[in-house]
């Protein structure tokens, strides 16, 4: 039952890495969750899919740049000195 | 800022200053001191008969001490000035400003919440009161205690078991601070997509998180004097007591503007966050016992 820090960013990375790969128009688009489908009224907040859409674009944009670097260590197979878990 | 949101400006005669988060307590005794050490930066004396003073006279030693302490100086002016901005310095300082009579309120808060009547923050000029002047205000301090003390009762609890080893210290407090920070972000996660207008900031979601840990070093100790029935009873109780507190303190951040009139929640919105404030609060008792029962045999 070791669920220890480092645990908690493999897990996380793999998360993120799983939104970032969502296709846009070969997946996204099919179950009307592109992000030209979902900009309503300005007035109205907006609801839970709207939010879902924007993070999902975000997390797009941002593993693009910073979030490859972030996964390196991992990718490597670096390891990290101090006491995060066995499994490093 | 949703403009529902309810400020009690307070003035109480125990306040001395709103804004002073710690008492003053310098004393002439330290200032006497510093006046001592005037001329040289080092405090080194000025001038005696030691074999160090024909070391200390030499002019090229004094200017390499004077260039290191003003490196020094420099170095620390630097690491002042930007410390803020990895680690919010002025706003932690906030949550540590308790007292000893604001610990045991709020202990007993944490144990027995069911006789609390007011439980919103009270505000001094559009920032919270600090935590010594109000038993609702968020602290660190608690928590942070508690969860060492916890690190500690779970290895007393793997001493009598005969399972204990160092390391094991350090994967506890790995997976509780793992839990922890899991937790933290699903609940920051659900705020943004129910899009509640809040001012919960992390650090306050932080504080009332580790408040389970009370509960939890209470289960533990009583289930090493008294076996499983000691642990289930006082863990049961902390439950259901960090349930109603959690409940209670979330409703006002979460809830502001339907919990200001006292009404039943309506509508989808409303609901959504009910829900919510109600999933936060159930899944206390859950990971206060996923963190401890594998300590009491």
């Amino acid at each position: 039952m070791a669920f220890t820090l480092y645990s908690l960013l493999q897990a996380a990375l793999l998360c993120v890495n799983a939104i970032a790969v969502l296709h846009e128009e070969r997946f996204l688009k099919n179950i009307g969750w592109g992000t030209d489908q979902g900009i309503g009224g300005f007035g109205e907040e907006p609801g839970i899919k709207s939010q879902l859409m924007n993070l999902i674009r975000s997390v797009r944009t941002v593993m693009r740049g910073i979030g490859c670097l972030l996964a390196v260590p991992q990718l490597e197979g670096w390891k990290i000195p101090g006491p995060w878990g066995p499994c490093n | 800022m949703p403009a529902s949101k309810r400020r009690t400006p307070v003035s109480q005669p125990g306040m001395a200053d709103p804004h002073q988060l710690f008492d003053d307590t310098s004393s002439t005794q330290s200032r006497g001191y510093g006046a001592q050490r005037g001329p040289s930066s080092l405090g080194y004396p000025a001038a005696s008969a030691s074999p160090q003073a024909a070391f200390l006279a030499d002019p090229v030693s004094n200017m390499a001490m004077a260039y290191g302490s003003s490196l020094a100086a420099q170095g620390k002016e630097l690491v002042d000035k930007n410390i803020d901005r990895f680690i919010p310095v002025t706003k932690l300082k906030y949550y540590f400003a308790v007292d000893t009579m604001y610990v045991g309120k709020k202990l007993g808060l944490l144990f027995f919440p069911y006789l609390h009547q007011d439980w919103e923050v009270q505000y001094q000029q559009d920032t919270p009161v600090a935590p010594r002047f109000d038993v609702n205000a968020p602290d660190l301090y608690i928590p942070a205690m508690a969860f060492i003390t916890y690190i500690l009762v779970a290895g007393l609890a793997l001493g009598t078991q005969d399972r204990f080893s160092p390391d094991l210290l350090g994967l506890q407090a790995s997976s509780a601070l793992a839990w922890l920070t899991l937790e933290v972000l699903a609940i920051l996660l659900s705020l943004y997509l129910v899009t509640v207008n809040t001012d919960l900031t992390t650090i306050d979601l932080v504080a009332f998180l580790g408040y389970k840990y009370v509960g939890m070093i209470g289960g533990v100790l009583m289930g090493l004097l008294f076996g499983k029935i000691g642990y289930y009873l006082v863990l049961g109780w902390c439950c259901v007591s960090i349930f109603v507190f959690m409940i209670r303190t979330l409703r006002l951040k979460i809830l502001a503007d339907a919990a200001a009139e006292g009404i039943p929640v309506r509508g989808a919105r409303n609901q959504l966050r009910m829900y919510l404030t109600m999933a936060v609060a159930a899944a206390q008792p859950l990971l206060m016992y996923w963190l401890t029962f594998h300590l009491v045999r």
